[in-house]
């Protein structure tokens, strides 16, 4: 289906043209990005490679809308992400948006249904709560809160709470970089299974290269640039990644 | 500087406005200490040099007339000191220009030399010319109130007769410090003056040559047992003469008064602070641990580098040492100001020839001491947890917080709520003592509100009924002697006068077996409308039967209830003895009085003549020219203004006790606006990760908002009630502790003062959620998702 979709439509969900960022530490300038064209297609499980400094998370928090280029644009679909306004990026990020964050960053105080349901409650045609967990493989731990929970469990959780809503595209950062590699494996097919049978359009993003393996397209990073942009020609299942 | 306290500094500086709302509540304590400690110690001191040093009595006696020669009989009671014998009479004054009528009490002084006791301060001027009969010393307050000035005359109206008076000296005495006439609240110099005059011209005008009407003497020691036989003695001596029966000092009026309001400030200057210091160090806990939670890699990196656990320990007990410091440092000038703007509206009613100002630097250690101590020990019970952990444990991240489903979920609510909403559910449940507490301070606050204003409220009500249910008079008459019915007659012939009513008190001791009470005896006509006796309800009671009428209090002091007799020992003309039953009781604001039907009364006395006053209503328009004509009346002694009295008492509420009740309700507001912002500051450090978390995944600002206020409303909301009901709790209290045979204030919360302590207390939330809300706007999305806690 993903091969389909990106014959059948060849306009990109995101689009990217000559986008750069500058952070101003104090005296600093960091150029985080330094002039990116990067087009993303519909229902693509892309991995975008790099070490730490390259710029990986500031283009997932570009796309994501939780923060402007300082220059360029990036439109998603027919939106204009980088004139956006605080409240259309909120109602972008409530609408399309799925993120997976490395600390996965549940509600303490909520249980993993309710997590989940933190989100459905808020979205239009959701998925039930208790289906999104069943989805991840956690329809026997519903009533746990993170408290109880393994940090693999609590990520799965958090990837229930994303595609619950039926997010258009699925932003995770690092998802197993606090994980061993039992439970990333894990986590890595719980993102698998939501890919193939929502067919959401999925950005990774890692330094594990590793899990490139599973991707349909792979988007390494170095100092603010893309540096190869390789599309796989046989997807690996995550089962059998190792690292 | 070591770099431990460097980092404390900057730790502090990045929660200051935390520490500074902590520090304040500090402060508004000490403050509050300082203040009633400066006044009090400063009033005591000052009371004290004064009854010192002009010789203030111990015993206070009157009588109709004493021989001299009885004062010998007086010196010879076991225990007594000094004696001193005086002339004091009751006069109308006339002072040029004013035309409203004026009270006063003329008091002998010695031909030579000065009074063994009860002496004069002059002010200003000199002591009396024994040999110019004009010549008259005058009080301090009266001389400011009218104007008066050495050389200038006034009248004292002496059996019709105006007998000019010179003015020479101003001059104050210890037993009119609190200088209120008659059946006064409060002092109104307008209308009521004291004036001293040789002995030998006043016992002349009033033809007391060769005798005395007041005595006053000192006892040789303290004893409560040698003073009750003292006083014993002297009724006894003084029973043949028309005693009216003999007080202690404790009694004196004035006195009464000024210890009334050195008790007052001693229990308030305690309680007040005691409540803000609380508060203060349970903020001082809950932020530390907070401090010190977040803090935990640090502290784990700082042992892992050698720093011991006690000198970790003593780092976070300086960050509090720090806040208490700086509390007390605001809190000791505030209070010292403050104590002496309050000695400033003290001394304007209650006047003293000198000022001893005294600070209990003592009072203030101690204050400081335990604030010091409590935060010490706060500090200490939010670092042990950290501090004992070992340093590989502490630098791991603290493992998850465990929630449980909210008792209140359990019961069946949890279908109906929001996800947000079991989110500050379980937050709060998850920490119930510490709910539970800020709920208590925030209480607290609206508590100290309520009692602020109901004092007003109650002020309000006691004047309410004082002066348009039981007193409708416009002014009431005393005669000197009793007068037969024609004088009513006479007085209601007047020009302008639409109602009169004639009312008698007699003197009298009541007594039931052991106890006995010295009081007067109201006798009211019946059917009387112009002064009336009420009932709980404020209904009038028909006074229809023989028997007595006590107030509660009075009752309640001799131990008899309706029904039971009372044996009244009359006080004047024959001195009859009579058991009289007690037909009910009332409760009464002003005074404590005890009433009969006016002609059971006579009978009692066994006179014809009982009535030594009247009540008047009269006509506005023609008040001056009757203010002159019954100050010609020979037979008259004194005319009392309803309106000055109301005006007096206004005057004084709004001085003295507003500048009390602002003082107390700006504190309260503190207090309110500390827990609050606190607590909000608090949920704000530890939920902002999962608001950041919220945000990112597309929840508004708005609803992350409501998430955090919703905390802040619910222990606020919880707390107004409860604030309202401990604030009806300490009124109550409160004014039983005023209750007194003076006055007693009727618990009376309106409803207005529920809704403005509720509305101030809900104000300090809208303020602290207002400042917290714009901090949650600039949550950096990014950099939480980046760390663990």
């Amino acid at each position: 289906m993903p091969a389909q979709a990106l014959a059948s439509h060849p306009a990109p969900v995101f689009a990217m043209r000559g986008v750069t960022k500058v952070y101003v530490m104090g005296e600093v300038e960091v150029h985080a990005l330094r002039g990116v064209d990067l087009e993303l297609q519909e229902g693509e499980f892309a991995v975008l490679l790099g070490p730490s400094g390259s710029g990986k998370s500031t283009l997932l928090n570009i796309l994501g809308g939780l923060d402007r280029p300082t220059a360029g644009q990036v439109t998603y679909r027919e939106g204009d992400l980088s004139e956006a306004g605080e409240r259309a990026l909120t109602r972008y990020r409530r609408r399309h948006v799925g993120f997976v964050f490395q600390f996965y960053n549940l509600i303490p105080s909520l249980t993993a249904r309710e997590n989940v349901a933190l989100v459905t409650e808020i979205a239009g045609d959701p998925i039930a709560p208790e289906d999104a967990l069943a989805l991840v493989g956690l329809k026997y731990r519903l009533d746990h809160f993170p408290s109880q929970m393994s940090g693999g469990e609590q990520q799965r959780v958090a990837i229930a709470r994303a595609i619950a809503k039926r997010p258009d595209v699925l932003l995770c950062d690092e998802p197993t970089g606090a994980l061993d590699i039992s439970t990333g494996i894990a986590v890595l097919g719980a993102l698998e299974k939501v890919n193939s049978e929502l067919g959401t359009t999925t950005a990774v993003i890692t330094h594990n290269a590793a899990i490139s393996a599973m991707a349909d397209r792979v988007i390494s990073l170095a100092d603010g640039l893309i540096t190869s942009d390789v599309r796989n020609s046989t997807k690996q299942p995550a089962v059998t990644i190792e690292w | 500087m070591r770099a431990l306290d460097r980092k404390l500094l900057r730790d502090l500086w990045n929660v200051r406005s935390q520490v500074l709302a902590i520090a304040l509540v500090v402060s508004s304590g000490i403050a509050l200490l300082v203040m009633a400690q400066g006044v009090f110690g400063s009033l005591l001191t000052t009371r004290d040099a004064y009854y010192t040093r002009y010789a203030f009595a111990d015993v206070f006696a009157g009588a109709k007339r004493v021989p001299n020669w009885v004062e010998q009989r007086i010196a010879a009671i076991p225990g007594v000191g000094k004696v001193q014998t005086r002339v004091v009479v009751a006069v109308s004054l006339d002072v040029p220009g004013v035309s409203d009528p004026i009270n006063g009490r003329l008091i002998s002084l010695p031909e030579r030399g000065r009074p063994a006791l009860n002496d004069v301060a002059l002010r200003r001027g000199r002591f009396l010319d024994p040999d110019r009969a004009e010549e008259a010393l005058v009080g301090e307050r009266f001389a400011e109130a009218h104007g008066l000035d050495l050389g200038d005359r006034l009248f004292a109206v002496i059996n019709g007769r105006r007998q000019p008076l010179e003015i020479v000296g101003v001059a104050l005495s210890p037993e009119f410090v609190y200088g209120i006439g008659p059946g006064e609240l409060v002092p109104d110099p307008k209308h009521f003056g004291f004036l001293w005059m040789t002995r030998r011209h006043l016992a002349t005008a009033f033809e007391m040559e060769g005798g005395f009407n007041d005595v006053a003497l000192t006892l040789t020691d303290r004893s409560p047992s040698l003073e009750r036989a003292a006083i014993v003695e002297l009724d006894a001596i003084l029973d043949p003469y028309g005693g009216l029966g003999a007080i202690p000092r404790a009694d004196q009026t004035s006195n009464w008064y000024l210890q009334n309001e050195l008790s007052q400030l001693e229990t308030m200057g305690l309680l007040v602070p005691l409540i803000f210091l609380a508060v203060a160090t349970f903020l001082l806990n809950v932020v530390l641990r907070r401090t010190v939670a977040v803090q935990r890699e640090q502290i784990a990196a700082l042992k892992a580098l050698g720093y011991s656990n006690v000198r970790l320990g003593a780092h976070y007990v300086q960050w509090a040492v720090v806040v208490v410091a700086l509390g007390a440092l605001i809190g000791i000038v505030a209070g010292l100001l403050l104590a002496e703007a309050m000695l400033g509206v003290y001394m304007e009613y209650f006047r003293f020839p000198l000022l001893v100002y005294k600070v209990s630097v003592s009072g203030i250690l101690i204050a400081v001491g335990v604030s010091l101590a409590a935060a010490t020990v706060g500090a200490l019970g939010a670092v042990r947890s950290v501090v004992s952990l070992p340093p590989a444990e502490a630098m791991r991240p603290a493992p998850p917080e465990n929630f449980r489903v909210s008792l209140f979920e359990r019961l069946g609510a949890r279908r109906w709520l929001s996800q947000p909403a079991r989110m500050v559910l379980r937050n709060l449940s998850r920490r119930p003592v510490r709910a539970v507490l800020s709920i208590v301070g925030i209480a607290s606050a609206g508590a100290i509100m309520v009692v602020g204003w109901a004092m007003m409220d109650s002020m309000d009500e006691l004047l309410e009924v004082q002066f348009n249910i039981i007193q409708r008079q416009d002014l009431s008459v005393s005669f000197f002697e009793p007068v037969e019915r024609s004088a009513v007659h006479e007085l209601a012939a007047l020009p302008g006068v639409m109602q009169v009513e004639p009312t008698g008190t007699v003197a009298a001791r009541l007594r039931n077996g052991h106890r006995q009470k010295q009081t007067a005896i109201q006798a009211l006509a019946p059917g009387a409308r112009l002064r009336r006796v009420v009932d709980v309800d404020y209904r009038a009671i028909e006074l229809d039967r023989p028997g007595l009428v006590l107030s509660t209090l009075l009752a309640e002091q001799l131990q008899v209830e309706p029904g039971d007799e009372v044996v009244v020992e009359v006080m004047e003309a024959a001195r009859p003895v009579r058991e009289v039953v007690l037909t009910d009781t009332v409760d009464d604001l002003l005074g404590v009085t005890a009433y009969m039907e006016q002609e059971s009364l006579q009978r009692l006395v066994r006179r014809d003549e009982t009535m030594n006053g009247a009540m008047l209503r009269i006509d506005s328009l023609a008040e001056e020219r009757l203010y002159g004509l019954l100050k010609a009346m020979p037979a008259v002694a004194g005319v009392t203004l309803r309106s000055a009295a109301l005006q007096s008492i206004r005057t004084y509420m709004l001085d003295n006790m507003s500048m009390m009740m602002s003082v107390n309700l700006f504190f309260a507001l503190i207090i309110a606006f500390g827990v609050i912002y606190n607590t909000a500051r608090i949920s704000l450090s530890e939920t902002s990760r999962e608001l950041a978390s919220l945000r990112v995944i597309g929840f508004t600002r708005a609803e992350i908002s409501s998430i955090l206020l919703g905390e802040l409303g619910i222990l606020t909301l919880a707390a107004i009630p409860l604030g309202l009901l401990l604030g009806y709790g300490m009124i109550t209290g409160v004014m039983s502790a005023f209750e007194s045979e003076l006055f007693r204030l009727p618990v009376v919360v309106d409803p207005s003062t529920f809704v403005v302590s509720a509305a101030a207390v809900l104000g300090s939330m809208v303020i602290s959620a207002w400042t917290v809300r714009r901090k949650l706007h600039d949550l950096d999305l990014v950099a939480v998702l980046k760390t663990r806690e």
